[in-house]
């Protein structure tokens, strides 16, 4: 038997005194639950080995077995998909035995990939989304969904633009895993937002800090999980239907699932997904913004095989979307820039639309995955993961070129074509001892680039392998986690300079390493720290942008020199949870060595469109450090108050200075009330919250044309509950309001904060029909 | 099983495989690009046929290499000069004429000079587009007393959104040259 989990097995015995019976009036019984879940089991089996009596549990999980003559007898509970359970017992009189079944092996190891995945390294705080409180974030955009975590923001493109940023770190900063595979998309955009549809996932989970030995370079702000659910093997038909709408934008959402196993073919399981997307201009308080309209088509199939210790998942994604880009934002100098922010509103007006024109960008991408993994009898375990991904960005810029022959090509001024090969192989060890588990793994990946258009980044191909080491030691509430990784890239970089094609070649390779503790002081009470390290070579945007940045009135340009960033991070967090009060605390010192980012130069840049600013791409040592806090407390039956709290402070220590661009402070509050439940509303709530954003006054002197943004603070209320409909038919309702006051704001993390206001009241109406099981 | 798993791997191997291609041999000279590498103005005294040119170049477009030149505008005292202006791409070979591009969209495009102090010189457009708003290809410059200023030269592309104001749209070109009045 693979008892590769630690002391799951929490078997709780209580020994109920009864008046001396004679003969055999002896009794058991008990209740039969889900280890994991809590929830009562029906129907499982519990019989007396070596005789032919046995029970079935009730819908409540309940047995009870009756007229047993005293003496030692041995209990098994059993039920499909679950690891049968024996407990010895001497019956004297009554006695109670309940059980906590732990879901079978199959299942078990495929609950505990999930739980590798999200779990490594353990001594890292990790936060997770799942079920309802996901729900609530459907039909928004990944980075967006992900906006609830304590130290977690986004850098914004306009409103239907944004990416995740934790702690202050951002774009190849952060490491997204979407289904398993790190997603490799052209991140170093800011205005390139993950290409994920989030109706996928089922859990979303972020590993905040380094976590390089587990998760390869870039994981050096942290990593995001993209999880789907387990596939329904051989399970009957499922599925649900999630509609979507958003009053500001007329947005509106359609998402489905079906999903289901194969009859006659035992071990099979498959879905099927898709979400279309479609929004018009948005809204300020005071006008609407031109061309911000976006349009997405996605859908994702999987299918698996279980067979005893063997599996086998295929997945295929597909995620296409259009998006505007709002044109007042398109400028072709400073001058032009000035303009618009003494002008305080954008000069282009417009009423409603959904047309999507120039500037836009067109964006699909593909994802083919195909893991196997065995679990040996003996507690080992192997897995392969191998997946091929194809990004495909085109851009479209405000002009057409002039000459009308190339104009009615209608061809995009930017492509970018990334295709990206990844192979992770991973062997868990038997567990030590009882104790000590670990894995081992390699990742390669291999990339080639292609580009066409206006030059901005060059070609190239890339090649990577890594090779990681990690063990964990558990005893007596201590939990030890040490590991080890080495990576090695090869970077060749393909570009036409005087009309030749000239090459260049990078080496990097690195070391990263992790150390970490956790310490359960009780059920309730536990401590966590973290020393991880990772690194990020230096992606080709920074090797090599020459040019104007449209948008953002600078001149970039690249340094072929640069080194690799590496992140020494220093995570800790105390967590208490009863169940009407849980908090938890952490705060984190991250240094990041040779820091690349944009530096300001002292004297402009002359093109004939006028001189412009001109930033270097430079590396310097910066440090980030913050707390997070959060705390939900129940202070009357019902009611619940919750609190979030981020802080950053980002340095520049080689030069004495603060960074830009990084994220403000902010605190988020939340009062919420809960219907008691009824046979026919479950989950019925009713929550109203704020959130506050202070001005970002850490800023270098003279970086922006404009100073950081005011502090703001928007309102939202939120009500939802849940009817079933049937036995197997659900429907869930949520009503929200974003932005309640229809403030108008502006957020120093949003490009367009220099020309418009951000989005403006914003009614959500969100249905989701559930069906099977 | 042992079959299944090496079927697996065999496919993913395949897969691996059959994708790889090199980025170097699609590096391509992309000559549909449209850069503006030099700007001349003509000014051609009234009555005569003289005229003299002043320009901007950077053959090899924004970045790489410095402009290659950047003349300061002569002119004489109290006289009308035709202003005509051209715009080239010299970065490919033949060099392309944006001008003749402009021109023939012209709906969307507008020039706009202007000097600084304004008394060194006036312009009056000389040219409308189908939609009778000015584009300033060709007009008359006015110049007055003696004098040392500055004159920008914008070329602001303004698609479905000209109005006869620079405001909309964005520059194309953006150009402060010195200009001397003597």
């Amino acid at each position: 038997m693979n008892r590769i989990v630690f002391s799951f097995l929490i078997v709780i015995t209580s020994f109920t005194a009864r008046a001396q019976t004679t003969d055999c009036a002896c009794f058991v019984k008990g209740v039969v639950k889900d280890q994991h879940t809590g929830q009562p089991i029906v129907g499982a089996t519990v019989l007396i080995v070596g005789q032919n009596s046995g029970v079935f549990t009730d819908e409540n999980g309940r047995y009870e077995l009756r007229n047993l003559c005293p003496g030692a007898y041995t209990l098994e509970c059993r039920i499909i998909g679950y690891n049968p359970f024996r407990e010895k017992l001497d019956l004297t009189a009554g006695h109670e035995e309940n059980f906590n079944l732990l879901e079978q092996e199959v299942h078990l190891k495929d609950v505990e990939i999930t739980a590798h995945r999200t779990d490594a390294p353990s001594s890292q705080p990790l936060s997770t989304i799942s079920g309802s409180d996901l729900e609530k974030t459907r039909g928004q955009n990944l980075a967006e969904s992900l906006k609830g975590f304590t130290g977690v923001t986004s850098l914004q493109t306009g409103s239907s633009i944004s990416k995740p940023v934790i702690h202050g770190l951002h774009s190849n900063r952060i490491l997204i895993m979407n289904n398993g595979v790190r997603q490799e998309g052209q991140q170093w955009g800011s205005e390139h937002a993950p290409e994920i549809d989030p109706f996928i996932a089922t859990r979303l989970s972020v590993v905040k800090g380094a976590a390089g030995v587990r998760y390869g370079s870039d994981a050096i702000g942290g990593v995001i999980l993209v999880e789907p659910e387990e596939l329904p093997f051989d399970k009957s038909l499922s599925g649900e239907l999630n509609a979507v709408g958003f009053t500001n934008g007329r947005q509106g959402v359609l998402s489905g699932t079906l999903q289901g196993g194969i009859k006659g073919f035992k071990g099979f399981g498959w879905r099927a997904q898709g979400t279309m997307k479609r929004g018009g201009n948005i809204r300020t308080p005071g006008y609407f913004l031109d061309n911000t309209g976006i349009s997405e088509k996605n859908f994702s199939l999987a299918a698996g095989y279980r067979n005893k210790g063997l599996g086998i998942d295929v997945f295929y994604s597909r995620f296409d979307t259009k998006i505007g880009i709002f044109s007042g934002s398109h400028i072709g100098s400073v001058t032009d820039l000035l303009n618009v922010i003494e002008n305080g509103e954008p000069f282009v007006k417009s009423g409603f639309s959904y047309d999507i024109a120039r500037p836009n960008q067109n964006v699909s991408h593909e994802l083919m995955k195909a893991e196997t993994h065995y679990h040996f009898q003996n507690g080992n375990r192997f897995q392969w993961t191998i997946a091929r991904q194809l990004n495909d960005r085109n851009e479209f810029d405000l002009h057409r070129p002039r000459n009308d022959s190339i104009a009615a090509l209608n061809h995009p001024e930017l492509t970018f074509k990334l295709t990206t090969l990844t192979n992770d192989v991973i062997w868990d060890h038997k567990p030590i001892a009882g104790k000590l588990a670990g894995q081992l793994g390699i990742s390669t990946l291999y990339q080639y680039n292609l580009m066409d258009g206006r030059p901005l980044i060059p070609n190239f191909n890339q090649f990577n392998i890594g090779f990681f080491w990690m063990e964990r030691y558990v005893k007596n509430g201590w939990e030890l986690e040490a590991g080890v990784r080495y990576d090695y890239r090869t970077l060749t970089s393909f570009r036409i300079v005087n009309r030749e094609k000239v090459s260049q070649d990078f080496k990097f390779s690195n070391f990263s390493g992790t150390l970490g503790a956790t310490r359960n002081f009780s059920e309730r009470f536990s401590a966590r720290l973290n020393f991880g390290t990772a690194w990020r070579a230096p992606n080709v945007s920074e090797l090599f942008s020459d040019g104007v940045h449209h948008g953002a009135a600078a001149f970039e340009k690249g340094d072929a020199t640069l080194q690799p960033e590496k992140a020494l991070n220093t995570i800790a967090s105390l967590k208490y949870a009863s169940p009407r009060f849980t908090a938890e605390l952490g705060g984190y010192y991250n240094m990041i060595s040779d820091f690349i980012y944009l530096k300001p130069q002292p004297e402009p840049i002359l093109t004939v469109r006028g001189a412009f600013p001109y930033f270097k791409y430079t590396q310097t040592d910066a440090t980030f450090k913050g707390i997070d806090l959060s705390a939900s407390w129940e202070i009357v039956k019902y009611t619940t108050v919750s609190s979030k709290l981020s802080y950053l402070r980002v340095y520049d220590q080689r030069n004495d200075n603060y960074l830009v661009m990084i994220p403000s402070n902010r605190i988020d509050n939340q009062i919420k009330y809960e219907l008691p439940e009824d046979a026919k509303w479950h989950k019925a709530y009713f929550s109203i919250g704020n959130l506050f954003v202070a001005q970002q006054k850490r800023v270098p002197p003279a970086s922006d044309f404009l100073a950081p943004p005011k502090a703001y603070s928007l309102w939202n209320v939120q009500a939802g509950s849940t009817f079933n409909l049937s036995e197997k038919q659900q429907l869930e309702v949520g009503i929200a309001v974003q932005n309640l006051f229809n403030v108008a704001y502006r957020d120093y993390l949003n490009r367009f904060r220099y020309y418009a206001d951000d989005m403006g009241r914003n009614i959500s109406l969100r249905l989701k029909w559930k069906f099977g099981a | 099983m042992t079959r299944r798993i090496s079927w697996t791997l065999l496919l993913a191997v395949a897969m691996s495989f059959t994708q790889c291609k090199d980025a170097g041999d699609d590096v391509q000279i992309d000559d549909e690009n449209e850069l503006i590498t030099s700007v001349t103005l003509k000014f051609t005294e009234e009555g005569t046929t003289n005229t003299t040119s002043f320009s901007y170049k950077d053959a090899d477009g924004d970045g790489g290499n410095a402009p290659t030149r950047f003349d300061t505008i002569a002119l004489k005292p109290n006289k009308t000069y035709t202003l005509a202006i051209e715009l080239l791409d010299e970065s490919k070979t033949p060099a392309s004429n944006i001008t003749e591009e402009v021109a023939e969209e012209s709906d969307e495009h507008l020039f706009v000079y202007t000097p600084t102090p304004s008394t060194l010189l006036t312009y009056t457009y000389g040219d409308k587009d189908i939609n009778n708003y000015v584009i300033g290809l060709t007009g008359k410059a006015v110049t007055t007393a003696v004098g040392t200023g500055k004159l920008r030269v914008q070329l602001r592309h303004q698609p479905e959104s000209k109005n006869g104001t620079p405001s909309p749209g964005s520059d194309d070109v953006s150009l402060e040259f010195t200009l001397k009045v003597q």
